[in-house]
């Protein structure tokens, strides 16, 4: 089968984004492959963790459409929301998992509050879980004793708890250093592969980019730049893209121009 | 001068939009609280239970030195003025309406407001920094369930039960200040006690602690969603939960006695 006729997982449709005014995304339109790494890319106010906040619904939309498995998820019930959200799973860039609870009660949350499965069976799935993640023998930890990296992998068996369809990344490998960042990338791909997980990650790091990435689309000021695979974007001629493929700089005169705009502008 | 319209028209629009904001956080509690446990839906009992020790047992201590304190001092405050008429006998009255009907529910309440109302704020605000409340949101688990449900249970039935201890320890204050300082008798002191206690004092002073315990859950939780900002807000909040419950904790008791004593 090509890539063509298969039914993508999630479709975005003309979305707007705008907190009061100020519109922070605008003329989105995306669609993402079962089984793909899809990347969402961008500086620090693109509008790529605003994009992501929309697609787990956090947040609805001004307008446009956000389709899981073809259904409409910005304008359904709470209801139906809740069934689609067991097929998500989602994973913070500062993990979130519940400070109050050890590492297996905050996988065994999920599983605890949506399934009536007997403690000796959801003790059993923990322990998975936290074996996928390489975080076993860790289950009575508390999340502050845990490392940042760790705690990443913690929020990774979390969302993976109900073995969810669709698995989302916020900055997976955001203040960590290079090793603990490349197991997590690893673990990315890993994840993928043996579950065939639909993945988006939002980042902002070319490093793991390159090595997790299947397609890749470039937020640039609440726009979309480009949707590719790396190659078909390496060759991109949009300016931006190729300034941040490059790791260039801001033209100082345009960037202290912007800068000296955004001081003086009234909103 | 349309600077100032404008200013009043946003802070009213504010204070609507936060109330509206209070009526939602109020259905969706009790409807967490009262349908879906017989939906099947599930409530935390375990959290309600652990959640009345922190509110009703760890903060017996605490109120009943208060109360004894101030059941203490009524009665020496009650004698300088009765001693002289005679009428010290009447000090038993004096810090058994007083303790009933106003002094115990109100200490209670405002020392729990300050204790626990304050931490439910703080709990809820440092989830919402990180991203706690989104996670169980995204998990497909309703935070008013998960979180404010069996907060609220433990409240409304810690502040009244709390209160009842501290109605008694207050009269024991002034029992004992009134034996031992001003030298009133033991048996005089009981039988105008017993004589100065009417059922209606000891249920107003319940009904009031119950409604006390609806205002200090909803503003602690009320306040704790709305931290915005990291440590800095969590302490805003915090404060602020504080002021607003034992504001409005003095409104409920105006409200009752009004509707008690006066309708």
């Amino acid at each position: 089968m090509s890539m063509e006729t298969v039914e993508p997982v999630i479709v975005v449709e003309d979305l707007q984004v705008a907190y009061g005014d100020k519109v922070v995304l605008d003329e989105i339109n995306l669609a993402v492959q079962p089984g793909e790494i899809f990347v969402i890319l961008g500086g620090s106010g693109s509008g790529k963790t605003t994009l992501l906040r929309n697609l787990v619904g956090l947040m609805r939309p001004q307008s446009g459409r956000i389709l899981i498995d073809g259904l409409d998820f910005t304008s359904m019930s709470a209801q139906e929301r809740m069934g689609i959200r067991r097929k998500m799973g989602m994973c913070f860039q500062g993990s979130a998992l519940l400070g109050s609870l050890s590492v297996a009660d905050n996988v065994a949350l999920p599983l605890r509050e949506h399934t009536k499965l007997e403690e000796s069976t959801i003790d059993i799935m923990t322990r998975i879980k936290l074996e996928l993640v390489g975080l076993s023998g860790f289950e009575d930890y508390l999340p502050s004793e845990l490392s940042g990296g760790m705690r990443k992998r913690a929020g990774i068996a979390r969302a993976m708890a109900m073995d969810p369809k669709i698995i989302f990344y916020d900055e997976p490998s955001a203040g960590l250093d290079p090793i603990v960042a490349a197991g997590l990338d690893e673990l990315i791909r890993t994840m993928q592969s043996t579950f065939n997980l639909t993945s988006v990650v939002v980042t902002h790091e070319m490093e793991s980019v390159r090595i997790i990435a299947d397609r890749v689309c470039v937020l640039h000021k609440g726009l979309v730049a480009g949707v590719g695979s790396l190659d078909e974007l390496e060759r991109s001629a949009h300016p931006y893209i190729q300034q941040f493929f490059a790791r260039r700089p801001d033209d100082s005169d345009t960037a202290d121009a912007d800068y000296a705009q955004s001081l003086t502008s009234i909103d | 001068m349309t600077d100032l319209f404008g200013r009043v028209g946003r802070w009213a629009l504010g204070q609507l939009k936060a109330a509206l904001e209070v009526s939602v956080l109020m259905v969706d509690t009790v409807v967490w609280l009262v349908v879906a446990p017989f939906r099947g839906l599930g409530f935390r009992w375990r959290n309600s239970v652990e959640s009345f020790v922190e509110f009703g047992v760890r903060s017996l201590p605490i109120v009943a030195m208060i109360s004894f304190l101030i059941g203490v001092i009524i009665a020496l405050q009650a004698s300088y003025t009765l001693a002289q008429w005679g009428a010290n006998r009447y000090i038993a009255d004096l810090v058994a309406v007083s303790a009933m009907r106003e002094l115990a529910p109100l200490m209670t309440a405002i020392l729990i407001a300050g204790r626990c109302g304050s931490a439910i704020t703080a709990e809820i605000g440092t989830m919402k920094v990180n991203e706690e409340i989104d996670a169980l949101v995204v998990m497909g688990v309703n935070p008013i369930k998960y979180l404010v449900a069996p907060k609220f249970l433990a409240m409304v039935t810690a502040v009244p039960s709390v209160t009842a201890l501290a109605m008694l320890v207050m009269i024991i204050g002034g029992w004992t200040s009134s034996v031992f300082v001003v030298g009133v008798e033991t048996e005089i002191y009981v039988t105008q006690t017993i004589g100065a206690i009417v059922e209606k004092d000891l249920l107003t002073g319940m009904v009031k602690s119950v409604f006390f315990g609806v205002a200090i859950c909803w503003v602690g939780v009320y306040r704790g969603f709305q931290v915005e900002g990291g440590a800095e807000g969590v302490g805003r909040q915090t404060t602020a939960s504080v002021v607003t419950s034992i504001f409005l904790i003095i409104i409920v008791d105006l409200v009752f006695t009004v509707l008690f004593y006066y309708v």
